[in-house]
């Protein structure tokens, strides 16, 4: 084995660049200024630090030392001396690819984890939090939300104010409405009062928003054939109201939003893998939170005494005319399914009509007030 | 003692080519790193970006330890484990920040653009402070000689200081850019030391001014004279009216408003804008980083720049082709990859839910591995021989300066750069 041999170092006090002897002494390394002889540095073989070089260079600094001084071995018989001679240096780089193994193993595992989270941890949490927040808050949260929705749906295009009810000969339908949603939330028995409104948009819809508010779309009336379907929806969505799922969707987003958003950070293309995520988690969310509310809305509907099926009725009417598309990212569960899902529950019963035919008319009227 | 050779398992290297003493050569070879980055994609893709600390470290080392100025290599000693760490660090803080936004985002409407304004400054004021204390964190993990940089100086000056010069350089429409430019440096270059060495920004914002200024005509001034041109064509008073009269009646009036001409000469002057950018960027960048190597001092120590033009007009070229290669592979994999997802959904039938699962990721990963194929080519291509010109071109007097350095204060935060990464404002 060699014993000694030449190299340069700086002893990290001053940039000058010393010329040394290195002797190979059995634990330690001993760094001897060429000329003088005197001492510079005794490393111990297991303190080394096998630093980053190029190619054809063995540069060494001392594990835990204050200041960074360098020994830089060009000498080749001598690099592998020291290399034997210490077990932290490591000229094969085996033990750094060991470690980069372990890095990507540790970090593949925990995108599994967060996955894992963002699958079923995010909407346990939500679920379990969704029911402590108090009424205040829900209400507080149901104003605010309410206020930015009827910004976005309220585009001022239609002809007339955004809710129906209020113009003449409107009236007589608001009254209508106002005695269907009563019955539904007399029969529902919830701790929030609601708050539903028929406003002006064209399509074949309805909303539920956290603090009980209910809208149902101008479309959705034109649509409907007699006073039990209008119902239906409502039910369904008074089902979203008493399963606290607008406040619980609120939760989930933010829980996804930090999840994919702030953890997995800033690298090329992260952020169509966060958008994408969530757009598929959520809508798989909402999947079960639908079919809850319409289990909820064929209950609702018996207690109240309306026609059960006419949830089902409507809905098979309405997906008619809607284009089939990427199933997986509209909220609603295949119409099929659900329609199945609500006869299957609806029980043998001899349904009273919620309005009278004239109640009827008028909601019909609700927002043409002719 | 033979001459130099490799201890690794890689082909001998050449001696080194005779060199001045006083010059910085680039070792580093581009299919090293070439590889380094193709493995670092694959890795980030496989870890969803959790290995981007480890890359990083990986791109810095290998730019840092091929450095070589006088004679001795630069020496990166930062690791992966103290940038995951900071990043974490900076996630505790950002958290209840972003949770107040969101929940300030709920509230009513004053107390909404109050927010939104609020936080436009805060985040912007965060991002340049992020950027001075990763700048501090780099420098702190640069060895050189044995010796250690270091920086000074608050962060939160510079971050009040650079907005307000961001600002300034908006309302100029970038006639302010050099003053701002010399300021900041000086702020930088001042604050930083090379062990007891203190660095010195000799670079005058007037003089890059009157070299520069050329460009902005060529480049802005006409897109500024179409928007006043187009602001003579176009009636404001006569389309306010045709906007409160509605849609029908409207057109007309808009018509007469001059609003057609009035467009045409924007989009005209925006478009030359984009295409004298697209054009002249390099140029102009080329134009900068000789002014700024030029003006840095060390003590006695000076550089000069020599970096040419028509060298950052190469490898830009270079970027564009493999760009445009990589853009057509893309579009023949894409096209060929929709087809055969198409065909097999449609044969599939009524069960078409878990055919959108797969439809959606092959979508996003496609677009991610797309992405990431980029950013692989213009760090190669871009930021590699930039590092490589910039210092190559460089012409050291005084470098004996350097023999006579003692190290300073150890200084430096361990917990890397958190805050640049969590905001995305990283550099190198």
């Amino acid at each position: 084995m060699l014993a000694a041999g030449k190299a340069f170092f700086f002893d990290g006090v001053t940039s000058a660049k010393r010329l040394v002897r290195i002797e190979l002494a059995p634990d330690v390394l001993v760094i001897r200024d060429d000329e003088h002889r005197d001492v510079l540095a005794r490393w111990r073989y297991d303190r080394l630090d096998h630093l980053v070089a190029p190619s054809g260079l063995l540069r060494l600094g001392e594990i835990g030392a204050a200041v960074p001084a360098r020994l830089e071995v060009r000498d080749p018989a001598l690099a592998t001396a020291i290399d034997e001679a210490s077990v932290p240096v490591d000229r094969s780089g085996a033990r750094e690819r060991r470690s980069r193994m372990k890095v990507v193993g540790w970090s593949v595992g925990a995108v599994a984890v967060l996955v894992l989270a963002a699958v079923f941890g995010v909407p346990a949490l939500a679920d379990k939090i969704a029911p402590l927040v108090p009424l205040r808050a829900e209400l507080w949260l149901g104003k605010a939300v309410d206020g930015q929705v009827r910004k976005m749906l309220d585009t001022g295009g239609a002809s007339g104010p955004f809710e129906c009810g209020a113009g003449a000969g409107e009236g007589a339908g608001r009254a209508a409405l106002v005695k269907l949603v009563g019955k539904l939330e007399k029969a529902a028995a919830l701790s929030i009062p609601l708050d539903a409104k028929v406003v002006r948009r064209g399509e074949a819809n309805a909303v539920a928003l956290p603090g009980g508010h209910i809208y149902v779309y101008e479309g959705l009336i034109a649509k409907s054939e007699n006073a039990d379907e209008v119902a239906g929806i409502i039910a369904h969505e008074i089902g979203h109201v008493a399963h606290r799922d607008g406040t619980r969707a609120l939760l989930q987003s933010a829980g996804l939003s930090f999840l994919f958003g702030m953890l997995l950070g800033d690298f090329v293309g992260g952020s169509a893998v966060v958008i994408g995520a969530r757009a598929v988690l959520r809508s798989s969310y909402t999947r079960e939170v639908e079919s809850a509310a319409d289990r909820y809305a064929v209950d609702l509907m018996s207690r109240a005494g309306g026609d059960q099926r006419a949830l089902a009725v409507v809905l098979n009417r309405i997906a008619g005319a809607i284009h089939p598309g990427m199933d997986i990212l509209r909220d609603h569960p295949d119409t099929q399914a659900r329609v199945k899902l609500i006869n299957d529950l609806a029980t043998a019963s001899a349904p009273q009509p919620l309005l009278e035919p004239s109640e009827w008319a008028a909601l019909k009227r609700i927002c043409t007030g002719r | 003692m033979t001459a130099v050779t490799s201890f690794d398992a890689a082909p001998p290297v050449d001696p080194p080519p005779a060199r001045p003493a006083n010059g910085v050569i680039f070792n580093g070879v581009e299919d090293v790193f070439w590889r380094l980055l193709t493995r670092g994609a694959v890795l980030l893709l496989v870890t969803l970006g959790v290995y981007r600390f480890w890359l990083q470290t990986d791109v810095r080392r290998f730019l840092w330890n091929n450095t070589e100025i006088a004679g001795e290599h630069l020496e990166y000693i930062g690791t992966a484990r103290e940038l995951l760490l900071g990043f974490l660090v900076a996630i505790v803080f950002l958290a209840p920040l972003y949770a107040i936004f969101g929940l300030a985002s709920l509230a009513t409407e004053w107390v909404q653009q109050l927010a939104g304004l609020f936080s436009l400054v805060a985040l912007a004021v965060l991002g340049q402070f992020a950027v001075y204390r990763a700048r501090r964190y780099r420098l702190s993990r640069t060895v050189y000689r044995g010796i250690r940089f270091h920086q000074t100086g608050s962060a939160w000056r510079y971050a009040v200081c650079a907005i307000f010069w961001w600002g300034m350089i908006g309302m100029t429409l970038g006639l302010a850019y050099p003053w701002a430019q010399a300021s900041l440096e000086r702020f930088k270059i001042r604050n930083t030391w090379y062990g007891d060495l203190r660095g010195e920004f000799a670079g005058s914002g007037t003089r890059l001014f009157f070299r520069g200024v050329l460009l902005w005509f060529v480049a802005v001034a006409p897109f500024v004279l179409s928007l006043i041109v187009a602001g003579a064509m176009f009636d404001g008073n006569l389309a306010g009216e045709a906007v409160k009269q509605g849609t029908r009646s409207g057109a007309n009036a808009l018509d007469a408003a001059g609003t057609g001409p009035a467009a045409a000469a924007a989009i005209l002057g925006a478009l030359w804008l984009v295409i004298a950018i697209a054009v002249l960027y390099p140029a102009f960048q080329a134009m900068v980083l000789r002014w700024w190597i030029s003006g840095l001092r060390f003590g006695e120590l000076s550089a000069t720049s020599h970096l040419r033009t028509g060298t950052v007009y190469g490898l830009y070229w270079r970027f564009v082709w493999m760009s445009l290669l990589l853009a057509a592979v893309v579009g023949v994999v894409g096209f060929v990859a929709v087809k055969t997802v198409f065909s097999t959904t449609a044969s599939a039938g009524g069960q078409r839910l878990p055919f959108e699962v797969v439809e959606i990721s092959l979508a996003i990963g496609f677009y991610v591995v797309t992405a990431l194929a980029y950013s692989t080519i213009y760090q190669a291509t871009v930021k590699l021989p930039f590092w490589r010109h910039g210092f190559e071109s460089v012409e050291l007097k005084n470098v004996e300066v350097l023999d006579r350095v003692t190290a300073g204060p150890a200084t430096g935060s361990p917990v890397g750069e958190g805050f640049a990464d969590a905001l995305h404002v990283g550099g190198i």
